[in-house]
Order: structure tokens, then sequence, then C-alpha cells
């Protein structure tokens, strides 16, 4: 499950890393050599190293009691086996020495219960101390003793090939009237067949849970062998573990924190019934992956189906393609990537279908119908919608049962509950039209934003960000291809058109435009909320290049003139690299316009916004000239006077902005070391200007640096040779 | 809660959308703006407009014609717990031998979990029989609705002595949303409304024997005081045809400790209130302009008339006992057509007038449907 999910994620995800170590590598390679020495030196008085040794070397009959060594050196490796687990060589050893009897059998259950491996278990050592236990010397309890070992530990076998070939050993075990239990399950694992040898036992020793258990797995792979009707519901389950084992397998791999991926989970789903709490609704379990029962034989397609059960790799996937069978039940693909994998090119309308209903049954019942509320079990809920979640994320889109589920949930929802995959799911959901998109989406998120914590509101706008995005994917990706495709097109008897798109995306864009300037007021323009509301305006300002969508918005003077005032440099530098991209974008699609002579067109309106806001922030942070007739902020005269600020009109240029009054300060101790006054005004001679830029931009501030090059030319001469009114102001 | 519950009443065509070509995120993202924007027009209305707000009257004489007696007579005078089943897959009303046979060998198996060979007996003490309830639907939309009973035998019970009916279930769609119906691929059947009676582990295992077989998921159908009180007005419009002997309503009041309230209503006088009530509004109707005249000629009964019939009763409750019934819910109608609870239950004492009741019931089905 992992694996397949890792081959097909980005492969220059990590090409950056080697060569990242490999200079890190070179700068250390002095104080490395150093450490690896010193390593050294302590590993040899390592107690550890040291009881290893004793054990791989000690011979045979060597007494145990009385004997001090013996002792002191177990329990230096249970010391480590459970703190730490142990490494491969170490179980390797310690497991030769526990079977081989070298000094008989009292330590050899000691070290058996403390094989606790930290990463995997050598397959030569399980396959050596099976060999051991043919030679028969065991006593019967340390032998399932092993066998439940190695059943515990079996996920962690580093390869299964040769556990495979000693398969008819094991089996030869079965008739071993007490060891029969646990070598069942072990053969379970191996999921070999001797379907009759099997039923002749069962027929001999009747009702016994497990070998029905190993029946009925035979059943799943091969059908037409096991002919039994095989009770449904397995309740006790192959209790595959022992419990000790596990908890402190549990605890070493919480410590060396990494996920052991269980090789079993995509094929069965052994449930862990040791949890006694049995729940009164589950709707959220996902079914068990099974083959379907009611195949509709079918004389004429002699072709032989695969159950998608049986398909453990993509490349098993990839060669059986055209003819697997689809599981009895759809929601069981929830759980596997690789049946994911699978839905996604089968590309059948009853399969999509009937996962929906599963998961807009299971969504419907656990948060709209339930009376009993959610929170009590929210960890199968957790659990449940992050499945679901990773799902869409794996196939690039969403169910739409969740987007039905979401348009009644979000007219009930408090805001915090689960908030983190609610806000995901939402984040998933295909465009809406722009007829509906008000009263589904709109209104109710509406609600939720002005009446709860900016936190949330925060949240939201990331979620809407990201929505947007999703939608100009969708976009750029899909809408070449329809263009194309016209013959698809005629079954599909409604198809939104581009400007229906457009409109939809508009709709978005001005409603986050209303959230942002409402909720930056409520909030007091809060640098957090800022940040987001920034976040969204840059996936804005670039939809016509990145995505190839026709359409431009400007943000509200809500949003504009908080970012342009906002008292943390970042903000305006990110306003300025928004401008600077907005500038970018209009401009190419001017020249595109002019080109093509066709179709789309960007109107005046925009250009004439993107125009005033350019010179607002020109004259704002450049010619210090604020508070002037037809800008967006004016004031009375009088008023300004009677405030009493001294040069009112420059309070919000580089050098007194309150966003960047810090660096004016700082450059100017820095230019005149000597002098005890600070003198703003000696910045604004042209040389200092230009080193006082050079300065800012030092700081990081790209966007300002972008924004001033791209808007301002300071060369002397006037000039407007931009084209369409954009405005190139001069100092 | 069952505002919210009831609000899609129109499936979303959305997940019906075609999903062939390449492109099909895009296009499936336009279809299922167009359900939305189905789903939308539809509910915008008032929150009443989310049920039909005008029914048929109940009209006696039309399923005894078309049912045969024996099988009317399996559904009268049992109390159903009702569910509602998503639309079933691959479901084939010509396999129904099989499925009797498959679902015998499902409940045999769960029953002797363990046992697979050596008892012969074992499949006999049971026996499953799917049969077709010919002739009840009420359009063309609907699929026939389909009867499931088991049969067994008590376990210490001689070889002579008969099996007997433990448990008998029923799948029905009447007169269900056309539209619903007919977004629905091919392989799908719906069948929305699931009625059983018998021992617990049994419906279990037959839900999940469905849910295996057809990959279909269950849940509980509750009725809920809207519509227990268009029952009670149905029901008593059919006072004039058939002597209802009593209209009997349960309340609960949300007082501590819960105050339960039994109104029982000689049904001479519920008529001649449902009469009066039914004229005011007809009267009205007629003068401001008369529109829909053909609908109100009797043969149908309008969402008002229900409220206020029961406004009604419960202002003479009100000036009797000081107790406000409308702050209350109620629990459960019956009269001696039948009777419906709150949580689900449903019995029908007669049969001539069931088919309006199972098609308000099939429409609390389908509002249940996820998508």
């Amino acid at each position: 499950m992992a694996t397949s999910q890792n081959s097909s994620g980005p492969p220059d995800l990590d090409s950056s890393s080697p060569s990242d170590q490999s200079a890190c590598s070179r700068s250390s390679n002095r104080s490395l050599r150093v450490a690896e020495i010193e390593r050294r030196k302590n590993e040899a008085e390592d107690p550890f190293v040291l009881a290893l040794k004793y054990f791989s070397d000690v011979e045979a009959g060597t007494p145990v009691t009385g004997n001090d060594d013996v002792e002191r050196n177990l329990v230096a490796v249970e010391r480590v086996a459970y703190s730490k687990g142990l490494p491969p060589e170490a179980i390797s050893i310690m497991l030769e020495f526990a079977m081989s009897l070298r000094m008989g059998t009292s330590p050899c259950v000691r070290v058996l219960k403390c094989l606790i491996p930290a990463t995997v278990v050598p397959q030569e050592a399980v396959v050596r101390a099976v060999v051991w236990l043919c030679v028969g010397k065991i006593p019967l309890s340390t032998q399932v003793l092993f066998i439940k070992w190695v059943l515990t530990m079996f996920d962690m076998i580093d390869a299964k090939d040769q556990l495979h070939s000693i398969y008819g050993f094991l089996f030869s075990f079965v008739t071993e009237e007490n060891l029969v239990c646990v070598v069942m399950i072990l053969l379970h694992c191996l999921r070999l067949f001797r379907v009759r040898k099997l039923l002749d036992l069962q027929s001999k020793m009747g009702r016994q849970p497990f070998l029905m258990h190993l029946l009925s797995l035979y059943k799943v792979f091969c059908p037409e062998l096991v002919t039994l009707s095989l009770p449904s519901r397995m309740k006790a389950g192959f209790r595959n573990h022992n419990s000790q084992w596990k908890s402190a397998l549990i605890a070493v791999q919480k410590k060396n924190s990494f996920q052991v991926t269980s090789s079993v989970s995509l094929t069965v789903r052994l449930k862990d019934k040791t949890n006694p709490r049995k729940r009164k609704h589950n709707h959220l379990e996902v079914p068990a992956l099974s083959s379907a029962v009611n195949t509709q034989t079918n004389p004429s397609s002699s072709r032989k189906l695969v159950p998608l059960v049986q398909l453990h790799s993509f490349s098993l996937l990839l060669e059986n393609l055209h003819h697997i069978e689809l599981p009895a039940q759809m929601g069981s693909l929830l759980g596997s990537s690789l049946a994911l994998q699978y839905l996604d090119c089968v590309q059948d309308e009853s399969a999509f279908l009937r996962l929906n209903f599963w998961l807009g049954h299971a969504l419907h019942e656990e948060f709209l119908f339930c009376s009993s509320g959610v929170s009590q079990n929210s960890e199968e809920v957790l659990q449940f919608l992050d499945r679901l979640l990773s799902s869409q994320h794996f196939l690039q889109e969403g169910f739409s049962s969740t987007e039905a589920f979401l348009y009644k949930f979000l007219n009930i929802w408090d805001g915090s509950l689960l908030r983190p995959q609610i806000l995901g799911m939402l984040s998933n959901i295909p465009v809406v039209p722009s007829s509906c998109i008000r009263q589904l989406l709109f209104e109710p998120l509406m609600q939720l934003f002005f009446t709860s914590t900016l936190f949330f509101k925060c949240g939201l706008i990331e979620c809407l960000n990201s929505m947007l995005l999703k939608w100009l994917t969708w976009h750029s990706v899909y809408a070449l291809e329809d263009g194309l495709d016209i013959s698809l097109n005629s079954h599909t008897s409604i198809n939104m058109t581009l400007s229906g798109f457009k409109d939809s995306l508009m709709e978005l864009v001005h409603f986050v435009g209303r959230l942002a300037s409402v909720g930056l007021q409520i909030e007091g323009c809060h640098s957090l909320l800022l940040s987001f509301i920034l976040d969204f305006y840059e996936t804005v300002c670039d939809m016509f290049l990145k995505y190839g969508l026709p359409l431009v918005v400007m943000p509200p003077a809500g949003v504009f003139y908080p970012a342009l005032f906002a008292t943390d440099p970042v903000s305006v530098d990110r306003l300025a690299h928004i401008m600077y991209r907005y500038k970018v974008n209009l401009m190419s699609a001017k020249t595109q316009e002019k080109q093509t002579e066709q179709a789309f067109h960007i109107s005046r309106q925009t250009y004439r916004e993107f125009n005033h806001y350019l010179v607002v922030m020109v004259n704002c942070l450049w010619n210090s000239k604020m508070f002037q007739p037809g800008m967006g902020v004016e004031m009375e005269e009088e008023l300004l006077v009677s405030s009493k600020v001294p040069q009112y009109w420059s309070s919000f240029d580089f050098i007194h902005h309150p966003a960047f009054l810090s660096y004016a300060v700082d450059f100017h101790h820095k230019c005149w070391p000597g002098s005890r006054n600070v003198d703003f005004n000696s910045i604004k001679h042209p040389k200092p200007w230009g080193w006082y830029l050079e300065y800012l931009y030092a700081q990081g501030f790209e966007g300002l640096k972008q924004f001033v090059q791209s808007n301002i030319s300071r060369r002397s001469t006037a000039g407007d040779g931009q084209g369409d009114g954009l405005s190139a102001d001069q100092r | 809660m069952e505002r919210r519950n009831s609000m899609a009443r129109t499936p979303l065509s959305s997940v019906v959308a075609p999903r062939r070509s390449r492109s099909k995120s895009y296009r499936r993202s336009y279809h299922s703006c167009l359900g939305a924007a189905s789903y939308l027009s539809l509910t915008s209305g008032l929150t009443a407009r989310r049920l039909t707000t005008s029914r048929r009257a109940p009209k006696s004489h039309s399923i005894t014609e078309k049912v045969s007696p024996e099988q009317l007579a399996l559904l009268v005078k049992k109390e159903w717990q009702l569910s509602y089943v998503t639309p079933l897959h691959q479901f084939r009303h010509k396999q129904l031998k099989s499925y009797s046979r498959q679902l015998q060998a499902f409940i045999v198996a769960e029953r002797q979990q363990g046992l697979a060979v050596g008892m012969e007996g074992a499949d006999s003490s049971f026996r499953v029989s799917f049969s077709v309830l010919q002739g009840m639907v009420e359009t063309d939309d609907d699929a026939e609705s389909v009867f499931v009973q088991i049969h067994s035998k008590p376990v210490f019970a001689g070889q002579e002595k008969p099996m007997r009916s433990v448990w008998s279930g029923w799948l029905a769609c009447i007169s269900g949303s056309p539209d619903y119906l007919r977004s629905l691929p091919e392989d799908f059947v719906c069948l929305p409304l699931f009625c059983s009676s018998g021992a617990e582990w049994l419906t279990s295992l037959v839900k999940s024997w469905f849910q295996r077989m057809f990959d279909c998921c269950f849940g509980p159908l509750e009725i809920n005081t809207t519509n227990l009180e268009w029952l009670v007005a149905l029901w008593t419009n059919c006072h004039s045809e058939f002597n209802i002997q009593h209209l009997k309503l349960m309340w609960t009041l949300p007082v501590v400790p819960p105050l339960e309230v039994t109104y029982t209503l000689h049904p001479q006088d519920a008529w001649e209130l449902w009469r009066s009530i039914r004229e005011d509004v007809q009267d009205e109707e007629k003068t401001e302009g008369g529109r829909d005249t053909m609908a109100k000629d009797g043969g149908s009964i309008c969402i008002e008339e229900v409220m206020r019939f029961m406004q009604a009763l419960k202002c003479h409750f009100y000036r009797h006992f000081r107790v406000d019934l409308s702050t209350g819910r109620l629990d459960q109608v019956s009269t001696a057509l039948g009777s419906a609870k709150h949580n689900g239950k449903i019995k029908i004492s007669n049969s001539s007038y069931m088919i309006t009741t199972l098609m308000l019931l099939t429409e609390c089905a389908l509002l249940k449907m996820p998508i």
C-alpha cells in the first residue's frame, strides 16, 4: 500500500537532499571521523555489544545456574531490547543462541520473550530457527512460543521467499495437536494452498475456528476449491499476536518513531476485536475487501475475472487491468490505494455510484441523522475522515457524495467540530455554478465566518484558497481536452461554458474579497489573517499567466489599504509583489489581446482599478504625496492640520511608513554613524535614497524590489510609455 | 435535525453523470453543478415544501383489485420496523429463487459458526423464500415489491412438526419520485422502503446479506411529526367510507419527568372537525380566485388543511387541560386503519387504504437517500 503510493509520487522530491548531504559532510568530514573513533571506542565497552559477543561465542553445555555472566549479559540485552529494540544482527545471534539450546531450555524462553526487533527480522535467522525446530529437541511449549513470536513479527521479516519454500515443513506441524492452532495462523500469513489436506483435517477435528479462518482465506483466493459455505463474520478472528510482544513492539516503534506498514493490510483485514467497547452505530466502518458473491455468470464471456483482493502490487494490477472483478462492496476500496488507482482508470459509472451511496450513507448517518452526537467516537471519525481525505487527494477530486453531504452539513456545523477534516473536504468540492454558489456555499460559510474565532477565519480563507487553486487546476488541465473531444460532449446534456466557469470563479473571488474586508475590520487587521488573505490574492493575481484563465480580479479596498498600511513590513512587501504580478498579468493579457484580436477581453474597469491602486501606492510609498485629492484616502485639510503630524503627506513613504521606520533608523545609523539626531530628510537625497533602497532589498524585500523596478523609472525624463495608462510615476 | 435531513428531496443527478472520457473530472464537476442546481431549485421554498404539500385522498378499492388477498394478508396486522435502503446494485427480479437459496445458505452458515461439514440437518432448519408482491406498484417507474419470508423449525421439534414463519420483511417502492428513479443507471433497482418483522438477529443477518450481495446500505427510518400528522389527516379522511373507530394520538412533552399525553377522539368528532376545516379552506381558495380547482374537488388534501386540523385538536386540548401540545413531540398515531410510531414502527390493520400510507413512507425513505 505504502510502496505503491511512493512509486506514484513525484520522483524529484528528494533529489536535492543528497547533494545537500554531501556538501554538509565534506565540511564536517574531520569532526565525523573523530566521532567515529569515539563511537568505536564506546562500542568496545558497550555492555550490549559485549553481551552479543558472549552469546555468539558461548560454548554448548555451559551451566546456567550460578553463572553470573549469563545473567549480566542477558540483562544487558533485555534492556536494549525493551528500550530501543534489537538490531537485525542481534536478533540473528540471540535467536540462534536460543533455538540451538546451547545452554539448555531455561534461557531459551527468556530470550524469545525479549526478541523485539528495532527494524527488521532477518529471514535467514527465522529459517535457521525453523531448522532447529525440526531437530525436535525443543519442548512443545517453547515451540509454540517460537511460532507465536514469528507470527507477531511476521510483518517485520525482511523477505519471505525462503519462508515460502519451507512451507512444507511448517505444514507438517499441522498434524501436531498442540501446535496446530498457531501453525495454522502462520500458514495463513504465508498464504499458500493445501486445501484438501485442510479439509481432511477439518472433517477430523470438526469445528475449529482457526481452520475455518484459513479455509475462508483460501476461499477468497480459490473459490472453486473451497465449496463450503463459510460464516461471513469471524468473531474471534486470528489473535495473531501475543499482546506482550505487541505492546513492547509498539512502544519500541513509537520510540524509534517509524511506522511499520503492515503487508497484510491490503488483503486481509484482520479485525482487531480487542476493543471491548462496541459502537452502537458503526456507520464508519469500511467494509472488508471481498470478492463479489453476486457475479452474474455470463456464459458468453469466457474470460476469467480476477478479484481485486488477489492483487498485491501495482504491476499485477497492470497485468490484469482488463479483467478485474470489482469487490462486493465498493466501500472497501477506500482502504486501499491500489484499488483507488484501479477505480480511477475504469470510469465505471455504477461503480462510482455504489461507492458514493456507501460513502454518503456513512456520512449522513454519522453526522446528520445520528442524534447521539459525534463527539464520543471522535477517534474513529477522525480515522475515517482522514482516510477519505487521503483517498480524495489520491484521486485528486472530491466524491460527489461528500459534496452533497457538505452542502447540508455546513448549515448545522458549529465550525469547530473536526475543523481540519471538514475544511479539507470543502476545499475538494468541484466547481459550483454561479447561480447557486451563494445559497449552497456562501451563506452558510458567511455565518460561520463572522461568528467564529480568528483561527477559524484564517482556516476558512486558506480552505477557499486551496479550493480556488483546485478549480484553476481543473480548468488548466481539462479545458483543452474538452475542446478537442467534441463527440464526447454530445452525450453529456449540459456542459459548463468557459464563461460559466469564469462566473463561478469570479463569484468565489469576490466572496473572499468581502469576507476578507469585513474580517480584517472585525479582527483589527490582524496580521495573521492578513497573511492568509494575501496568500489568496497571490493565487488570484496570477490566474491569467499560470492557469490560462482570462480573468483578472483586483482586491477590494478593504484588503488593499490594510495591507498597504500594515505595521509589519512583510505584508507591505507581499502586497508589492502581488501588485507586480498583477501588472505582469495585465500586460501580457494586453499584448495577447492585440495579437490574436479575438475573444477575451479584460474590462477597462479592471485596468482602471489597477492603475488607481498603483498610483496610490507609488504616491504613498515613493512620492510622499499622501492624502491628495483623487486618491483613495482623502481627508479634510483642517483635520490633518489639527492632528499636528508634521509633514503628514510623507508619513507613509518608505522612510516614515510604520513598517519601515525601524529600517530607516537603522540605515541612518549606518550611513551617518556620528550624527546624534536622526534627520530622515537626508535619506531623501538621490544618492542615499538609492542606497536606502538597496539596503531594503538586501533585507529580503523582494516584492518591493520587483514593484519599484517594474513601475518606477528613476531617470529624470518624464514619459508614459507603458500604454493604456499603466502609469510609471517618477520621483 | 429533521429539517436538514429532508432537505435533499431530489437526488443530485451529479453522481449519475457519465464519467467516461478522460476529461471526466471537469465534466463531472459540471454535472455536479447541475445536480446541485436542480436540488437547489426544489429546496429553496418554505420548509413545508420539502414534503409534498398536497396528496391524493386515499381510495379504498385500488389495492385489493391488483394484489392477491393471500399476499395482502401477509402484510397486514403485523408491526413492521421501517428502514431505508439505498438502491440495490444488480438486483434481478428473475433470480429470486437463487437468492432464496443463497440467503438460506448464508443464514445457516452464520448460525453454525465454525461448522462447515458434517451437519446434514443444518441446511433444513431454515427455509427462505423470496417472492414478488405482484401489483404492489403505483406507477410504471416503481420496481415490483419483494417479499422475503424465513421459516424455521424449533430445535427440539419433531420431524412431523411443520415449519413456522419466524421472520418476514419486504422491500417496496410505491410511487417513488420519477426524477430520482429515472436518474439511476439500469443496473440499479430502487426499493427504498424496507419493512421487517421478526427476530433482531435475523433482521441484521438479512441486512448484511443484502449489503454484500447488492452493495446497498440500510438506515433507520423514523416518521417525524409532520409525517405523523399527515397520517392523522389521511386516515381521518377515510372515515366517511370506513369507520376508523377511534383516533388516538400520543405526545411526549419535554418536561421533567417526561409527560406522556394520550389523546383519543371519537371518530365522528374528528371527522366533523376535519370536514369543517376542509370546507373552510376550500371556501377560502374559491374566494381567492378559484385557482387549482381541479385539485380541490375533494380528491386531494393539502398541507394547510393538515396543519389547521392539528392546530384545532391542540387548541381543544389546551382549552381543557392547559397543556400546549405543540411544544411536544407527536409519538404515535393509531386508528382502526393502522398505527404509526415516531421510531419507525408501523402497523397496517386494513389493507384497503395502505397504498397512500406507503406512498408517504416511500417519500420519507427517498428523502433519506444520501445522493
